[in-house]
């Protein structure tokens, strides 16, 4: 997937991939390519600066650690990121099942 | 060997526009995808080259954090807050017969130049596409916007008898906009 089918999305993979603890933006990078299994295309630079639009958005906090001489910047979620999230799943969910319906010209499944 | 050579001229690139914390993060991450391709087993030229790849081009990353910055971000607020004030501060003049007021004609023609710069630099803040002149534009910017409030408000304390309806209101708009942009300089000044 190209980045630019990704736009709208950025927020949400960014913060499923700081759901199971706090990463560094390297390490967020490489979450998401595990887990699409290397089909999300992203330019690496652009993910340091959406990472510091969700921390001045609350949505998750940055602290600095020293490794192996080099500081390195860690994210966590917050609760507010949290929420967030899982906001963006509900929302992706009903995104997803009511396009699937129109595609495939069956029902609309209560989602509700 | 050429691969820290490239890196090294990338990082220059990123840090003649952006803060030197944030080049930190990137030369760590940076280092980090050039090692991903070194245990991939591609050489250092070709890890390097790849790595540089994946991150993508310098203006594109630049351009990305000029998006986000605090300087751009207070700008376009002031800059859309400024039509609100300025309705305020229009009708407050119009209606205390501002014309009669003790301020030689050479005091409002700098204000009136004042004011045209401040407006420009708030726009170049706010529309401008490298991070370096964004930030320094949103600071003079800030700077020259509360000072214009600042004067407002001395003139108004020391030439008008008696600060109600609609002065009380533009008075009470500058003052607002003086006490956000005295809490949003600080982010501007270290972003």
């Amino acid at each position: 997937m190209r980045a630019e089918e990704l736009k709208g999305h950025l927020d949400a993979l960014l913060l499923a991939a700081l759901e199971g603890g706090p990463r560094h933006g390297y390490a967020v990078i490489e979450a998401l390519r595990q887990t699409s299994g290397g089909r999300l295309d992203m330019a690496t630079g652009t993910i340091y600066p959406a990472l510091r639009r969700l921390e001045d958005a609350g949505l998750v906090t940055g602290s600095w650690s020293v490794v192996a001489g080099r500081r390195r910047r860690d994210y966590r979620l917050t609760p507010a990121g949290a929420r967030a999230l899982a906001a963006k799943r509900a929302d992706w969910r009903d995104f997803t099942a009511t396009i699937s319906a129109a595609l495939e010209g069956t029902p609309c499944p209560d989602l509700a | 060997m050429p691969g820290p050579g490239l890196i090294s001229d990338y990082l220059t690139e990123l840090s003649a526009q952006l803060p030197a914390l944030v080049v930190e993060e990137l030369a760590d991450g940076l280092d980090q995808t050039r090692q991903y391709y070194l245990d991939l087993g591609l050489d250092q030229a070709a890890a390097t080259a790849a790595a540089l790849a994946e991150f993508g081009p310098p203006p594109v990353i630049v351009a990305a954090f000029t998006r986000i910055s605090p300087a751009r971000r207070t700008a376009r607020t002031l800059l859309a807050a400024g039509p609100v004030v300025g309705a305020c501060w229009a009708t407050a003049l119009l209606t205390g017969r501002a014309w009669a007021w003790p301020v030689p004609l050479a005091g409002r023609v700098v204000f009136g130049l004042v004011l045209i710069g401040v407006i420009g630099l708030l726009a170049t803040a706010a529309f401008g596409s490298k991070y370096r002149s964004v930030g320094r534009a949103g600071i003079a910017g800030c700077i020259g916007i509360s000072a214009i409030d600042a004067a407002m408000l001395i003139t108004v304390t020391l030439d008008v008898p008696a600060v109600i309806g609609p002065m009380a209101l533009a008075v009470t708009a500058s003052a607002v906009r003086l006490i956000f942009t005295a809490r949003a300089l600080r982010p501007v000044l270290t972003g």
